[in-house]
């Protein structure tokens, strides 16, 4: 009885708390200053015309370096907490997940994974162009690989190929990132490519390489995440 | 009219959605919540994408991929989740009458 009277004071609580924050909602009538910024001349002085990935991958393309890297410590650090001992190999006994999947599951993933793959591709390179980018497709392309790992857990990845990838992508962000500031206005920016046509798959500048490359870098690294939490 | 016809067919998808959720918040046990809740809701998914299209004939395409995603997708998830279950043991309710696995693979019996 007390426990439900109690269960009832905290909903009622959290109704008001709602209440209040859903009678206090204003509609914002104009955009603010620094928004408005970013809405008139992102497409112009740019040429990108989703301002969202404008946003992340130039004005902001510095914080987005620093959560690609909270990303890379967070695979550090997984990877090193779920290392097995050589010891424990050879005496543990074998997990539920050696079983095979079934035949339902594996033609599944085979029939699925370059479907996965493509999605994951198309939303990384068309991050200029349309809602996306390089965060969430190279999310995609992970699923895809853990749909591998969950339909045949016998594959392994090859991490070492995997980190140099990685590294790979993340020097050429740097790299782009300096670039910016010799050739253009400042870090990150991407206009010493021909910005080209507005609205075309090959335009806006650096843009889409630089989204292109945190999606490999993305994809590599989450991958990594789910295959040391595999084994 | 085109209109209507693709408000007929996501009006009769969200009632298959809606049964589908009725069906996991009733069903007795985990593999009739699983049954409820694939069927109902990929049959909803497909009904409401088909009346999308209605709408926006330009998007065709694109929905038509997304139904064949749902349509592998969904009932190859709830497999392998049902799969997984009856592996390890999850009770069957009560009024269970056969149980195929059994039947068919006795040497799989865990």
């Amino acid at each position: 009885m007390m426990r439900r009277v109690f269960i009832l004071l905290v909903v009622f609580l959290f109704g008001l708390v709602f209440l209040n924050v859903a009678v206090g909602y204003e509609e914002l009538q104009s955009l603010r200053p620094l928004a408005r910024h970013y809405v008139a001349q992102g497409p112009v002085e740019l040429g990108v015309p989703n301002i969202v990935t404008a946003i992340l991958i130039t004005y902001r393309g510095f914080d987005t370096l620093g959560e690609v890297a909270v990303l890379f410590m967070v695979a550090a650090s997984v990877g090193l907490l779920l290392k097995k001992n050589e010891g424990d190999r050879n005496t543990a006994e074998k997990p539920i997940s050696e079983r095979k999947a079934g035949e339902i599951v594996i033609t599944g993933a085979a029939v699925l994974m370059p479907f996965i793959f493509t999605f994951g591709a198309y939303v990384i390179v068309n991050g200029h162009l349309s809602a996306g980018g390089g965060f969430q497709g190279g999310a995609i392309v992970a699923s895809g690989v853990m749909l591998l790992l969950l339909a045949r857990p016998e594959s392994e990845l090859n991490i070492s190929m995997l980190s140099i990838i990685e590294s790979l992508a993340g020097a050429f962000y740097i790299l782009i990132g300096v670039s910016g500031i010799i050739l253009a206005g400042g870090f990150l920016d991407g206009r010493f490519l021909p910005l080209g046509e507005f609205g075309a798959f090959i335009s806006a500048g650096a843009v889409p390489l630089i989204s292109a490359l945190i999606g490999i870098k993305v994809g590599a690294e989450l991958s990594v995440i789910l295959s040391s939490f595999k084994s | 009219m085109i209109e209507f016809i693709g408000s007929v067919f996501i009006l009769t998808g969200t009632i298959f959605l809606f049964s589908a959720g009725l069906g996991v918040l009733r069903m007795p046990d985990a593999y009739t919540r699983i049954q409820a809740g694939t069927k109902a809701s990929t049959l909803g998914n497909t009904l409401v994408l088909i009346g999308l299209a209605f709408y926006h004939p330009g998007w065709t395409f694109k929905l038509v991929l997304v139904i064949y995603f749902v349509l592998m997708s969904n009932p190859i998830s709830s497999h392998a989740l049902s799969r997984a279950a009856y592996r390890i043991r999850i009770p069957m309710t009560s009024s269970t009458v056969v149980d195929a696995i059994t039947e068919e693979e006795p040497e799989q019996e865990p």
